[in-house]
């Protein structure tokens, strides 16, 4: 592999890689605080852009560059679909199956709650949407950074300018997510909440608020990752499984419940799905999967996953 | 004809699926990949030239081993990473056979003639495989199923199954290896799946990645969560309202003008919810209606009947621990503590909360291990590993939980079953009941005797039938001493034996671990009554802040300053430190 294709393979990893993180963040968040494994987040992702696409431009969506005022709707209403879908999942299908402390109390009950609801949504877009896969348009215009839509490398290859893009905003958004949860009132609660329900409750801390509050905030982490992704390629409504299968494993590579390891282990998987995707021996079958494998791996080694140094005395 | 081969070879997979999911209560998700496993692995087996048996059989072994090795997702997180892996397992296999043609034969799929022939050139035999014939290979394997899981529900699986599903801790505690048990349901799950998918494969003659979507894998999981925990017809129910789906499938989706595949998943996804909705209302109509012609068990329940004595000298020590220091994660909770434990006495330990107390009791249990120090058990024997509860009972000390912690509703007397199972020496005890031969038959009446006698000297022999989680709060707590007394354990750890316990239980209480010290056992626990303590400890050992600061007659800790200093804080000017 020459160095030019190792660069393009890096920074396309790191662009993927972002969204992964992105995706994961939500599940760990939502790990967390409920101590359930949020199955059906992958879905999410892809059902708050395509409701939006339908929303906007119709069932037949076209990959043409939207005008300002469809931009600002689609985006919009993205953000708004990845909340909405996040926290009916958690109504219907998490929260009956938690206990009075919010955790999960029927690991079968919320396991059948979550994968059903991955199961209606893609379903439900299958119905909506007869084709195989779409070209969903971008509203935020990533391509357009400059004017070819493509970077030279020194080597001598080329990679698009969407993917310096898309990483960057991932990061921002990533670390003002990091930095909410760390700072702001509502993400100490979330912290509280995580690190012990009881004491978190007797300090007045409203527990049903701030569960509610950390599936929003997946949602939305969703609806962001989405509206990043889904341009750059062809997106079929049963994509999200995939991808929110490649969330959980980054999150489990950065050790469930770190904020900051999901988006190391999501820009680590990434970069590593690339630079499969471009050896000659691999190639693209291997790379998809990739984070199936080191989901499996991960989980056969250290459930908790892999950063996780804590053990927990199960009692 | 075909069609029914076809689902009594889902029910096969919906069989394997049930041991995991109906009862053991693990959340599996990828049973399709072991029918996966079974069609493709069979037909790429048998194009290379493996005759069709042996092929079937590799496929199923590789599929047990794989299931073997997901069991060990399923030691933490209370299963929940078990859901994730399998899940991922499912889409895992289906991305193979998408991506790598040279497995799966493309879109196209594996090929197989059909019908298959069996050869066989020793034998100068050829069997013609007719649907008919796989209707009676499919079929009998089910019956099978079904009679064995219908068997050994009162046998020993099935006692191990139900205190797994309805408390691994617990289950733990009284002696069931439960990681291994898992594995062996996982294992077999694996297995069948596999048969499931190379039965299918060879009926049609053709495998294609397209069946063998992460929607194989939800389906069967929800035909199991139709038939309801632990049923021996369960998934036969469920298989049967997915039988039904596609014909309806198709109809609507013609009649709608949509997609056949897409109206499936619909149908898929409203069994699914429905499942859901109906899971508990179904169990309590159904828990209802069999409690009718439930048969009561069929020991007599006789006064006179005691536990067995314990098979220890009097005056032996039981348990001992020396020099223990104990963390959690990082933190120190006991530091250099001694405590041991005779046969024939009475030991309380008593210490504000947070002082170590239940801490001592993990130790001792192989629940925690020691950062230093050692633990000693019966015999002199050096504790097992430390991880689970499940090897120390067997070297000789158990413990109860300090909140209520009940098996669900199964009755009394199979709970304390449960625990009896922890002395039985016996290798196949399952198989052996299976076939009901002459040991497993002596062994079922020597442990319905253990359970009899432990419920007697609790004096809950009158209510052996009662569902526990009807039993009041004080019989609850003598329920898990029962249980507790029927591992055959010397050495007996109880955690807060009394609390909210009424004065009059707190009576009988007394009385019933005055006998069991009698009896030749050796008896632990921890207590903040010092009324109960004062009656019936033969020697207190006091905790402080993870340290022992007294040890001694109960006597001599009243009059211990360090003692006194501990509960009061400074030595107060009067006396009657009473404690309540």
């Amino acid at each position: 592999m020459s160095g030019g294709v190792l660069l393009q393979a890096v920074i396309s990893g790191l662009s993927v890689g972002a969204v992964y993180g992105l995706v994961g963040l939500g599940f760990t968040l939502v790990w967390s605080l409920t101590r359930v494994l949020a199955l059906a987040h992958g879905d999410v992702v892809v059902a708050s852009v395509l409701v939006a696409v339908i929303a906007v431009v119709g069932r037949t969506p076209v990959a043409s560059s939207p005008g300002v005022a469809d931009s600002v709707l689609l985006v919009l209403l993205t953000l708004a679909a990845g909340i909405v879908v996040a926290v009916a999942s958690y109504a219907a299908a998490v929260r009956p199956f938690l206990d009075r402390r919010h955790r999960s109390a029927d690991v079968l009950g919320w396991v059948a709650g979550t994968v059903t609801t991955g199961l209606v949504i893609r379903t439900a877009l299958g119905l909506a949407l007869p084709a195989a896969a779409y070209a969903v348009p971008d509203p935020l215009h990533l391509d357009s950074v400059t004017a070819s839509g493509v970077v030279h490398l020194p080597g001598g290859t080329t990679v698009t300018v969407r993917s310096f893009a898309v990483f960057g905003v991932a990061v921002v958004v990533a670390l003002v997510i990091d930095w909410f949860i760390r700072r702001s009132r509502l993400g100490r609660g979330m912290r509280a909440v995580a690190d012990d329900v009881d004491a978190a409750a007797l300090c007045g801390v409203n527990v049903e608020r701030v569960v509610v509050a950390a599936f929003m905030l997946a949602g939305l982490l969703a609806a962001i990752a989405a509206l990043l992704d889904s341009p750059g390629h062809a997106v079929a409504v049963d994509s999200g499984a995939l991808l929110g299968l490649a969330g959980a494993a980054a999150a489990l590579l950065g050790g469930l419940g770190s904020s900051r390891g999901a988006l190391l282990g999501g820009l680590a998987l990434g970069v590593a799905q690339q630079l499969i995707a471009s050896s000659t021996h691999l190639g693209a079958s291997w790379a998809t999967t990739l984070p199936l494998v080191v989901l499996v791996a991960v989980i056969a080694v250290r459930p908790e996953g892999l950063g996780a140094g804590r053990r927990v005395v199960v009692e | 004809m075909r069609t029914f081969a076809g689902d009594l070879y889902l029910l096969v997979a919906a069989y394997g699926l049930a041991l995991p999911v109906s009862y053991a209560r693990l959340p599996v998700l990828g049973q399709g990949a072991f029918v996966a496993v079974g069609a493709f692995g069979t037909l790429l087996l048998a194009a290379h030239g493996t005759p069709l048996l042996i092929a079937v059989a590799t496929a199923a072994a590789i599929a047990a081993v794989s299931g073997y090795l997901m069991g060990f997702a399923a030691t933490r997180l209370a299963g929940a990473s078990l859901a994730l892996a399998t899940w991922a397992v499912a889409w895992l296999a289906y991305v193979v056979l998408v991506q790598f043609p040279r497995v799966s034969g493309g879109s196209q799929g594996l090929t197989h003639a059909s019908p298959a022939r069996l050869l066989s050139a020793s034998l100068g035999l050829t069997v013609t495989l007719h649907p008919w014939v796989h209707v009676l290979v499919a079929g009998g394997i089910s019956v099978l199923m079904a009679a064995v899981l219908c068997h050994s529900a009162s046998g020993p699986w099935g006692l191990d199954w139900a205190a797994l599903r309805t408390g691994p801790t617990l289950a733990d505690s009284l002696g069931v290896p439960v990681q291994r048990r898992r594995r062996a349901l996982l294992a077999a799950s694996g297995a069948l799946g596999a048969i499931g998918g190379a039965g299918t494969a060879i009926l049609i003659g053709v495998a294609a990645p397209a069946d063998y979507s992460p929607l194989l894998s939800l389906q069967l999981f929800v035909a199991v969560l139709i038939g309801g925990t632990a049923n021996w017809w369960g998934p036969m129910v469920g298989v049967a309202l997915l039988a039904a789906l596609p014909s309806t499938a198709d109809n609507l989706a013609s009649a709608m003008g949509v997609d056949a595949l897409r109206v499936r998943a619909v149908l898929t996804a409203a069994l699914l919810v429905l499942a859901l909705v109906l899971r508990r209302p179904a169990a309590d109509v159904l828990r209802r209606l069999t409690a009718r012609w439930r048969r009561p068990p069929a020991v007599t329940y006789d006064d006179t009947e005691t536990a067995a004595q314990a098979d220890v000298p009097r005056g032996a020590t039981v348990l001992q621990l020396e020099g223990v220091e104990a963390r959690y994660a990082g933190v120190i909770a006991l530091s250099d503590v001694d405590v041991s434990v005779r046969a024939g006495e009475v030991h309380a330990l008593v210490g504000p909360n947070g002082s170590g107390k239940s801490t001592v009791l993990r130790v001792a249990t192989g629940v925690l291990a020691p950062s230093r120090g050692r633990v000693t058990m019966s015999n002199g024997r050096p504790a097992p590993r430390a991880g689970a509860a499940a090897p120390c009972v067997a070297a000789g000390v158990v413990r109860t939980i300090q909140h209520t912690a009940l098996l669900g509703d199964l009755t009394a007397g199979v709970q304390t079953a449960v625990g009896a199972r922890a002395r039985e020496r016996v290798a196949f005890a399952g198989l052996r009941h299976l076939i009901a031969s002459p040991t497993a038959r002596e062994l079922t009446r020597s442990r319905q005797r253990v359970a009899a006698g432990a419920l007697t000297a609790v004096g809950l022999h009158q209510l052996a039938a009662q569902p526990a989680d009807r039993l009041d709060s004080a019989d609850q707590r003598l329920l898990q001493m029962a249980r507790a007394l029927a591992t055959g354990a010397p050495a007996l750890l109880l955690d807060e034996p009394a609390a909210g316990m009424a004065a009059t239980d707190r009576r009988r209480l007394a009385e019933v671990l005055r006998r069991l010290a009698g009896d030749g056992y050796g008896v632990l626990f921890v207590e903040h009554d010092m009324a109960l303590v004062g009656t019936v400890a033969d020697r207190v050992t006091v905790l402080d802040a993870g340290r022992v600061i007294a040890s001694g007659s109960f006597a001599e800790i009243q009059q211990d300053a360090a003692v006194r200093a501990a509960y009061l804080g400074e030595v107060a000017e009067e006396r009657e430190p009473t404690d309540s």
